[in-house]
Formats: C-alpha cells, structure tokens, sequence
C-alpha cells in the first residue's frame, strides 16, 4: 500500500512532466524546434508575475500577468529563430534555445535572486484519500490541463483551417510559404501559446517542485524525456509517458537504498527508448 | 621524400613547438612578474581554456551537442580528491603523484565520455543534446548528495610538488598549470591535424562520406567525446587543486551551458580562439565584480553573443581566418579558388581503355527490397580490370541503390558481389574501402573544413605523398592543396572528391554522377582525363551518368538499368543501338 502512494505522490510531477512534454511535442512538429528554454520561459513568467502579489493583485490577475508574460518572451525568442534562421536545420534552431536557456536563467537569478520563490500552487489539498494513497487536486489539474492542452491542439490542427495551415508548415516550410502562408506570424504563435501554457503550469505547480529557477529549469529533463517517449510526435504518448515518469520516480522515493539511482531514472529511460526507436538509424542521412 | 616535402613537414612540426616553447617563456614572466591575485585568475583563465578545448574536440571540430564538459571536469576533480586524499597514490610518488593521478582522473572522465560517445552512435543532433543535458542533471544530483572527497575528510586538494596553497604557492601552482596547457594545446594541434582530427571533422559533415573512405564513423565519434572528456577531466582535476575545495556548485550544468555557448562564440577548436574564450569566461564576470554588478550578467551577455553567432552561422576564430585568407588572396592577385579543366594536348586520341581481360568484379542475382518496392532484381554483371563501365538508366532505375549497395551501405540486399576474388557480404562500408572499393557521392560529401590537400590526404588515408597529392590535384584542374575547401566553389568540389578518391588508388571506384557541376566542354576535358585513370593509376572505374556524350566517351562497355532490372549490358556499341535502350530512353513516342 504504501508502495502505491508512492506512486500517487509522483503525478502531480508526472502531470507537470506530460505538460512540458505537449509543449515540446507541439513546437517539435510545428516549429522545428526542440526548446530547451520552454520551462526557463515559464518559471521566468510566473517568478515576474508573484512580483505583483504584494500590490493586492488578486490570484487570477497574477496568472494572467504570468501568461501574458510568458506568452511575450516565448514569442520574442520565436521572432528571433524565425528571423535568422527560417530555413536552418531543426539543431541550429535548437541550439539558440540553449543560449535562450541560460539567457531567462540569468535573468531569473538576476530579478529574483538564487532563493527559493513564494509561489503558491494555485490548487493545493488532497482530491481524494485511500488510507496512505493520496492522489491531489494539484496531481488531477496538471493531468487534465495536459491532456485538455493535447485535445484542443488535436482539435485546432485537424478540424479548423488554421490547423491545416500549421500543419501544412510543419510538413513542407516551403511548400506552405509558397501558397501564401506567413510562416512568420504563425510559427511566432505557436511559441506564444506555448509559453503561456507553459507559464500556467508552473503557476499551478507553485514551487511544490523544487526551489529557486536555477532548480525548476531542471524540469526540461524529464519532460523531454515525456516528449521523447512520443518520439517528438505523438501528444499522447508524451502524456502517458509524462505520467510514467512521474509514478516510477515516486516509487523510487519509496525505497530509499536506491537514492542516488533516482536522479538517473529519466536519463535511462531516455537513453534506452531513444536507442529502441533510433536503432535503424546507422547513418546521419536515408541517401 | 624531397627536400621541399622536408622542410614543409618540418614546418608543420616545428612552429606548433616554437609557439610553445614562446609561450611557456611569457607564463614564466606572468607568473613572477605579475600581481597574486592576477596569477589566480590567469590560472583560473587557462583552466577554463583546456575545458574549452576539450569541449572544442566534440562540438567544435566533431560537429556534436555536448552540454555536460564540466560534468567530466567534476568527474575527474572528484576522482583525484578521492585518489589523493583516500587511497596511498597520493604519496606515492612523491612530487609526481600528482602528475598519475591527474592522468588516471582524465582517465575517468574519458570511461565516462565513451560511455556517453556509445548512444551517439545513433543520437545526432537535439537527441543528443537532451542526452548530454540530462546526464549533468543527473551526475549535478548525485554530486550533491555524494559530495567531493575534500568535504568528507577536511582534507584539502593537495597541490602538485607540495606547493603550498598561498599567493607564492599560486605562482609555481599557475607556472604548473601553463605547461599542461601548452601540453594539451600541442596534443589537441597534432591530433586536429591528424587522421583522428580529419576524421572528426569529417565526420561532423558526412557520416557516409566518412565511412566510404575506409574510416570507421562509430571510431570517430567515440575518440572525438574520450578525448573532449579526457582533456575536460584534466580541467576539473586543475581546477581542484587551484581553489583546493570544490563542490556541487564547481561544476553546475548551466556553466557547462555557458561553456558551450561561449565554445560557439570563440570557436573553440582554435586554440587561440579556446585561449580567447577562457579569458573572456574569466574576464567578464570578473570585470561585473570590479564595478559590483551581479554575475549573473555575464552569462546574459554569453548567451546574447550566442545566439548571435548562432543565428549568423559563424564564430569569430572563423571569421578572423577567413578575412585573413581573404585578404592574403586578394594581396596575391587570385580570385576565388576556381580553375577549370584545361586542354589536355593529345586528349581527343586517348583511346578508350578495354581493361585487362580479368574479371575484378562479379555481382551475380543482386536484389534490394524496400517494403513492397523492389529497387533492383536479379542483377548481373562482371566489371573488367582496367576498364570504365558506364551504369545509365532513367530516373528512378535504381543506379544508386546499386552503389549503395555494391558500397555496403544496403547489407540487407540479396546476392553477392565478389572484388578480386574477395567476396563482400558482411564487410562493413569503412571495411569495404579497405579493401580497394571506394565511390563518390551525387551530394556534395566534402566536409569544408578541411583543406583541399588535408582532404586528399584524408581520403587515401595517408597513403599518398605531398607530390602525389599536388599531382592528381594538378591532373583534374583542382586548387592547390593549401586551398581551404570552404571557398570552393560545389561543382570544382566534385572534382576535388573525385581526385581524391584516385589518389587513393582503389582497386575500383564508382564515380555517381562526377561531372554534374561541370560545363559541358568541361566534360569532355574531364572525359579524356578519365580515359587516362585506368592506366595512370591502376584504377578500375563503374561512372554512373546521365550525360550519354561523357558515357560513350569513356566507357568500353555499359549497362543499362530500368526498373531495378538489367536491361542490357555489354559493349558501347551495341548497347547504345539496343532498341529496347532506346526506347527506355527517349520512351516510345520518339521512337515513332
């Protein structure tokens, strides 16, 4: 029994896991890029945003000051991949985000210093109670704003004619350029929105997570370990996986022996699935 | 070897050693001449230069992600703490403990580093990235919780030689220092311009290209991270014994992401370039200190240059050669490094060469299946010693699914093909050029890089003297060897492949569409040069081509695919007059 709540106590992480793992996914396919700087971009957007606490700000106001914040410096860093590198390979792309990375890290320290930040979770008390298995609402609300996140992107990409013009991008760039699709404006969308969803998770999550930015950007690692798990591809498998993740790692915190173990955890799952699915890949090119 | 070859290898070694021994001569003067606290962070800067160095090997010449150099850096500060403070090697040897057990924490790092290397082998790219970062996540947890050795017993990091951790101490301590960096610097000189450093380098451009050359890829990739991991755990052990107690903090991954932006910037592969960005890592946090801004800054302004010198695709060591090269062409009146193929006197009697009568090739029931597509069936051929064997066929007719699988990179094909009497099946492609069978590609495969003569060099694996390489380079109207492949233009690339491939003398070369980048009078100058390979050099020739006059020009004898199938094949003449071919060719209505 209290091997399963310790399973319990892993998803809320999990649910936070298949969060990031959505937004990785979603900036994978319709960006070509893999952001090492989505959560940097969240967790900066919510520590501005409890800046506004002391000013009687009620709790809603912050979230959106967040969201708006995020929202604004995810695009700005999509404005700058997609003014100088528009046709550039997904790695070039990506590794401006690295630099974007240590950018809103430092600028985190720098604003908000290297101590752990008051931010509250915006939900907090156990949902339901089964003796020592607790599942809480904060666990519930990271899973279902993952899987709400991945429903109406689903419903957004195949039902609506803004959803075939992103995926018309996400296949052939040019093709779309070509038929008149401002691949610009778009593409700075998609990094808009998944900042902002980005900055509501960490809002949600509060600092139950971990403690000053430099700690929470960690995140990155075991949500694209999430994404990794749907091959950068599939939004539900990156849920699942997210979900998977969190569990493992709260069942390890149940047996304490294998303490240092734990911290590996998402890097072997990485490692083996990305070897699994990468094994026909001998050579860097098909031809 | 002539006396010109000497005196140019010489300089090649030479100079590195002059450079060396200068600058070992100026750390002597910094480090009694200048004030303590400058000495600490002139040591501090030539830490930070040999991290960068080791991070250059991996990213900056082999062309791949790494986010964790200063997870080896921790790797090997704590496994010489743990060596000099736990175990009797710390004493062992005296004064020259040290020296071990830096090696063996270098060691470490590079057990780690392959370890790393291994999943590399099939993650490229951001795949590796992630990897990389979360295995500093990972080891930066662990750390934590383990802690270094220092904190566990009280005992600091000894020093090398006893010298005592004091400003007189810091002097000979940055004097120690400076020689293994000069040591490092003139490992990681040699070793760039080597065939390992070729090979990184080619590797980080064309994995295909790299294998066909008879170089193993997987060899490459994992000396590229050993050696970066090697040389980062040599940093970690100095930097260890500098401030003598380091923790978690020491090495925390987002300095290595610092590490690698700043690696971009500088361009780290150049050694004074590593120097550059050392002392800027150093200098600029620094600098904030003196006028008591937040460090943090520091890293803004390495990420802002970053993203700088990612989105313009440059860094400044580059840019500064490049402009230098530029200028050094202009002063000595030459244009871009364009020749074309000159009248070759007497070119147009060349006869077309018929080869020795035996068979050097047998490709007997070849097949290759994608899914339900089959790319080719049931092929069968012989290739004669000494000949040219023009493959044609439409778009689409498999001609280059029957290279790549004639080459090794399609091992799931059917059939066999047997060269010299050597049967293929199994070979490996690297393993397969060993043996005398190399190709060269429709894209263009030759990492820029290099220089035109390093690239020669590279492809016959060393095989090939100085006056050889200016030969066969002089021979197919390429720039001279001291051109760097960057300002070549692609078609003159091409040559510059096919030259390559020649000096290497296989015993047969398969030529993909040579001379797509070529005018068309440039193909007959090519043509007749071809007709002379065979002879010149001992080396059989199957050239795939849609060109039908380079074709009959130089082939003795031709086959032709279509739909993955033989449709003919034997000598020019009758082949050419084949109805069926034509008819392939020009399609029914033309026939009309």
């Amino acid at each position: 029994m209290a091997i399963i709540g310790a399973l319990a106590a892993g998803l809320g992480a999990g649910g936070l896991y298949a969060v990031i793992g959505v937004c990785l996914v979603l900036m994978a396919t319709l960006t070509r890029v893999i952001n090492f700087s989505q959560v940097a971009v969240g967790v900066y957007a919510a520590f501005l945003a409890i800046r506004f606490v002391p000013l009687g700000v009620p709790p809603w106001g912050i979230v959106l000051i967040a969201l708006i914040v995020g929202a604004a410096v995810s695009a700005l860093l999509g404005w700058i991949i997609a003014t100088w590198l528009p046709e550039a390979t997904g790695t070039a792309r990506s590794a401006v985000t690295v630099a974007g990375l240590l950018f809103f890290l430092s600028v985190s320290y720098l604003q908000f210093g290297t101590r752990p930040q008051a931010l509250v979770p915006l939900v907090s008390g156990p949902l339901v109670s089964f003796g020592v298995v607790t599942i809480t609402k904060l666990s519930l609300a990271l899973i279902l704003l993952a899987v709400a996140l991945a429903v109406v992107s689903k419903l957004v990409l195949t039902k609506t004619p803004l959803g075939v013009q992103l995926r018309a991008i996400s296949d052939r760039q040019t093709a779309a350029e070509l038929i008149g699709i401002n691949v610009k404006v778009l593409q700075i969308g998609v990094w808009a929105f998944t900042g902002a969803v980005m900055a509501l998770a960490i809002s949600f999550a509060g600092n139950s997570q971990a403690a000053n930015a430099g700690v929470m950007v960690n995140l990155i690692i075991p949500g694209a370990a999430a994404a990794l798990i749907g091959a950068f591809k599939r939004m539900d498998l990156a849920i699942i996986g997210g979900i998977l993740l969190g569990g493992i790692q709260g069942l390890l915190t149940a047996i304490p022996s294998i303490n240092l173990l734990r911290d590996w955890i998402p890097i072997i799952i990485i490692v083996i699935f990305l070897l699994w699915s990468q094994r026909k890949e001998v050579w860097d090119v098909a031809r | 070897m002539s006396l010109a070859e000497r005196t140019t290898r010489g300089r090649r070694v030479g100079r590195p050693l002059v450079i060396a021994v200068i600058a070992l001569a100026i750390a002597a003067g910094f480090a009694f001449g200048l004030p303590a606290y400058i000495v600490f962070l002139a040591t501090t800067v030539l830490v930070s230069m040999i991290a960068l160095l080791g991070l250059g090997v991996v990213t900056g010449t082999a062309g791949m992600i790494s986010l964790m150099q200063l997870t080896f850096a921790a790797v090997g500060a704590w496994v010489a703490e743990f060596l000099a403070i736990n175990t009797p090697l710390g004493t062992m040897f005296g004064g020259f403990s040290f020296i071990f057990i830096m090696l063996i924490a270098g060691l470490a790092a590079a057990v780690l580093g392959l370890l790393v290397g291994l999943p590399a082998l099939r993650l490229r790219g951001v795949n590796l990235a992630v990897l990389t970062l979360g295995v500093a996540a990972a080891a930066d947890a662990t750390f934590q919780k383990i802690s270094f050795p220092d904190a566990w017993t009280n005992v600091r990091m000894p020093r090398p030689f006893d010298f005592p951790a004091d400003p007189a101490g810091d002097r000979y301590y940055f004097l120690f220092t400076a020689v293994v960096t000069i040591l490092i610097c003139l490992g990681v000189y040699f070793l760039q311009s080597s065939r390992w450093g070729a090979s990184w380098k080619s590797v980080a451009f064309s994995e295909r290209g790299t294998a066909s050359t008879g170089t193993s890829v997987r060899w490459a990739k994992l000396t590229a991270f050993s050696v970066s991991a090697f040389i980062g755990g040599i940093s970690g052990v100095l930097l260890a014994a500098q401030i003598s107690k380091v923790n978690f903090m020491t090495f925390l991954p987002i300095n290595s992401l610092a590490l690698y932006v700043l690696a971009i910037v500088a361009g780290a592969h150049l050694i004074d370039m590593a120097l550059f960005g050392g002392i800027l890592f150093v200098l600029v946090p620094e600098i904030l200190k003196q006028f008591g801004v937040p460090l943090e800054w520091g890293n803004i302004v390495f990420a802002i240059l970053g993203v700088q010198a990612l989105t313009s695709n440059s860094n400044l060591g580059q840019d500064i050669r490049n402009s230098i090269f530029r200028r050094r062409r202009k002063r000595l009146g030459l244009g871009i490094a364009e020749k074309s193929l000159d009248t070759l006197e007497g070119g147009e009697t060349i006869p077309i060469p018929i080869g020795t009568g035996r068979t050097l090739l047998t490709v007997r029931d070849v097949g290759v299946e994608f899914g339900a597509v089959k790319a080719l069936q049931h092929v069968t051929l012989d290739v004669t010693e000494g000949s040219i064997l023009g493959l044609i066929g439409p778009n689409g007719a498999g001609k280059s699914t029957f290279v790549d699988a004639l080459t090794g990179f399609l091992p799931q094909h059917t059939g066999e093909f047997v060269l010299d009497g050597v049967p293929l099946q199994g070979k490996l492609v690297h393993q397969r050029a060993k043996l005398g069978l190399r190709r060269t590609y429709q894209q263009d495969r030759v990492p820029p890089t290099l220089t035109v003569g390093a690239f020669v060099n590279f492809v016959t694996n060393g095989q090939a003297s100085e006056a050889e390489i200016d030969e066969v380079l002089d021979f197919f109207g390429c720039p001279t060897a001291s051109t760097p492949i960057s300002v070549v233009d692609v078609g003159t690339r091409r040559l510059v492949e096919v030259a390559a491939n020649v000096a290497a003398r296989p015993k047969l070369l398969v030529l993909d569409e040579p001379a797509a980048g070529l005018s068309h009078e440039e193909h007959i100058e090519f043509g007749q040069r071809l007709r002379l390979v065979p002879g010149k050099y001992g080396v059989t020739i199957i050239i795939i081509e849609h060109d039908l006059d380079l074709v009959r020009s130089v082939c003795s004898t031709i086959t032709v695919l279509n739909f993955g199938q033989v449709l003919a094949t034997g000598k020019q003449d009758e082949v050419l007059s084949d109805p069926e071919v034509l008819k392939a060719y020009m399609g029914e209505t033309e026939m009309l």
